[in-house]
This record gives C-alpha cells, sequence and structure tokens, in this order.
C-alpha cells in the first residue's frame, strides 16, 4: 500500500472506528502524545504564507505542507515515512502554534508547538496516530541554537520519545540579499532504536525563501532537507 | 500655449515626487534572512508599497511607497508585527516635499 492511497477517502473511512476513536482520548488525556514532524525551521511564516518541506534524514523521509493562517498559527499536511520499514509511514493534519516569541536587538527566540493525529500504517496495520512536539530556538546573525522534544502515540505500532537539539555558526555575517551559509551540527536521541544518539553535521544554505540543508550522519545515513515559502 | 504646457508638465511631476515617501522601520528580531521574507512578502501585499529593502546589518526595513500612497505608523506596526517582528522606531523621509 503507497502513502498517497493511505490518504484516500476509503482509507480514512475505515480508520473511523474504535481504534481511532481510543487513539483520540488516549491523547486528551495524555494531553499532548504523539510525533511531530520535525522542523528544520520554523513552522510557521506570515498569514497567507505557504510553506514547503522535505527532509531525508536518518529518521526516514518527511514531507509536509505548511499555510500560515494567522500570525501564531499554521495549519500543515503531513506525511512521513519512517526509515527501518519498508511500509511504515504516518500521515495526518498537523497545526502549528507560536507560544512565545522574544524579539531582541541582536536576536530572536522562539517556542513553537505542532500538534497534529493522523493514520500511522506498519505492515497490514494500521493505527490511529496522535503526535505533538515543541521547537524552542535562539538565533542571532552568528549563532543557532534549538531543542526539540517529540512525542508519538500510534497504538500497538509506536509509542514513543524522542528528542533533537541543533547548534550551529555562520562563518560569515550574510545580509538579506545574500547567499547564507551555517555550519550545524544535529543530535537525535531515540531512546527506543538501536542507534540511541544520532549526531548529523550538516551545512545549511539559504537565499531568500529556499532553504537547503545537506549533511551525512554517525550511522551512515545521508541527510537532505529543503524548504520553500511562497 | 506652450508655456502654459510646460508649466502643467512640471507641475504634475512636482507633484508625484512630492508624496513618494519613505518609511525607515527599525525592527527588533530581525537576524535570519530566510524568515525576513515574511516581511517583505507581507508589506508588499499592500497596494500602497512600492518597495521593500531588508537591512539585517542595521536592522531596518525600508518601506517605499508608491507616488502619492502612504501608511500610517499604526499599520506599519501591525504588519510588521503580523511578519513575526517588533518596531522600535518609525522615521520617514519623503522625495521633494514635506512627508505626507
Amino acid at each position: 500500500m503507497s502513502i498517497w492511497k493511505a490518504c484516500t477517502w476509503k482509507a480514512w473511512k475505515g480508520m473511523a472506528s474504535k481504534t481511532y476513536i481510543k487513539a483520540t482520548i488516549a491523547v486528551a488525556v495524555i494531553a499532548g502524545v504523539g510525533l511531530s514532524a520535525p522542523a528544520i525551521a520554523k513552522p510557521l511564516s506570515y498569514p497567507g504564507g505557504t510553506m514547503i518541506m522535505q527532509e531525508n534524514d536518518e529518521t526516514g523521509h518527511t514531507l509536509s505542507l505548511d499555510y500560515t493562517v494567522t500570525p501564531k498559527y499554521a495549519v500543515a499536511l503531513y506525511a512521513k515515512k519512517e526509515a527501518g520499514g519498508d511500509d511504515f509511514y504516518t500521515v495526518g493534519p498537523q497545526v502549528n502554534a507560536l507560544i512565545k516569541r522574544w524579539n531582541l536587538p541582536d536576536g530572536q527566540g522562539n517556542i513553537f508547538n505542532m500538534t497534529g493525529a493522523g493514520i500511522t500504517h506498519d505492515g497490514n496495520n494500521n493505527e490511529a496516530s496522535v503526535w505533538t512536539g515543541f521547537l524552542a530556538d535562539y538565533e542571532t546573525r552568528r549563532i543557532f541554537v534549538s531543542y526539540e522534544p517529540r512525542f508519538m502515540y500510534a497504538g500497538d505500532i509506536d509509542k514513543s520519545f524522542s528528542q533533537r537539539a541543533r547548534v550551529g555558526v555562520a562563518p560569515y555575517l550574510a545580509n538579506y540579499d545574500d547567499l547564507n551559509t551555517w555550519l550545524m551540527v544535529q543530535v537525535d536521541h531515540h531512546p527506543k532504536k538501536d542507534d540511541t544518539f544520532v549526531v548529523t553535521p550538516f551545512v545549511r544554505f539559504f537565499y531568500k525563501t529556499t532553504l537547503m540543508e545537506a549533511g551525512y550522519s554517525s550511522n551512515d545515513r545521508l541527510m537532505f532537507n529543503w524548504q520553500l515559502q511562497f | 500655449m506652450r508655456k502654459v504646457l510646460l508649466t502643467l508638465a512640471v507641475l504634475i511631476a512636482f507633484t508625484g515626487n512630492a508624496y513618494a515617501n519613505t518609511i525607515k522601520a527599525s525592527v527588533n528580531g530581525l537576524v535570519c534572512a530566510f524568515c525576513a521574507t515574511a516581511i517583505e512578502k507581507t508589506l508588499m501585499k499592500q497596494p500602497a508599497v512600492e518597495a521593500v529593502r531588508v537591512d539585517l546589518e542595521h536592522k531596518l526595513v525600508t518601506i517605499t511607497m508608491k507616488q502619492g500612497q502612504n501608511l500610517d505608523d499604526d499599520t506599519v506596526e501591525k504588519l510588521i508585527s503580523d511578519a513575526g517582528y517588533t518596531i522600535t522606531d518609525i522615521a520617514r523621509e519623503s522625495t521633494n516635499g514635506p512627508a505626507k
């Protein structure tokens, strides 16, 4: 079954079952268990703005489409094919919220929440899934740091917590119209996986509305991420 | 007749320039070029705006208005706030003539 077939009405209808209801109640009770789309950049832009983002890294392949509705909220469609499983993926809608922003003279800090619900498929098993995550970041023109804890609940398929931290430095101070370059390191912590800690050095480039990241992880996986804003 | 036409042409040209305003907004949080595209996109949606220039080094957003058009301070502040940033100061300049 392809990832896109899971998006069909038939597939969604099939999920409107006790399992789905059970999972929905579970998320309400637990108040925020799930898996979130990791954000390679801020998960919302400006009212009316659209972003498309693809991530290919040691955790899998992610595609998301975000539309910013208000300065503090964006809605997204999210799909991820997990690494390590031939037929293991999650699809569903997601809400991205800006919880707090600090605009400082020489820096900016943010806290975001990304929460969604959908279907997780693994082999012949479909489960309703819910996910949530937080992204805290701080950056100046020279340095960047972020931390992102993520939670996932997908019935019998997956119940997990993972976290990601990123640090970066700009080797030169680029202005708005320049090509911006960042040298960065990402550390992923997956307590349930064989590779508990994965370190990925990578380089980030962006120019105007296009962002690209490329790197290589300590567990020998290529990273290639890109994001476009409209 | 020629004098009248010449006078009219000069008046029209001068009148246009008199209202060509530029707004310079000092902005906090202006550190990331990729994110700051939100400012350009948001402001360029305004029919009165001719051009937008973002300067990360000086934390400055320069808004060039179309001739005879303007945006008041509250509107500029709201638009830049919607794009995710905080204005600390607004200055205005006009080409030939006082700021409107």
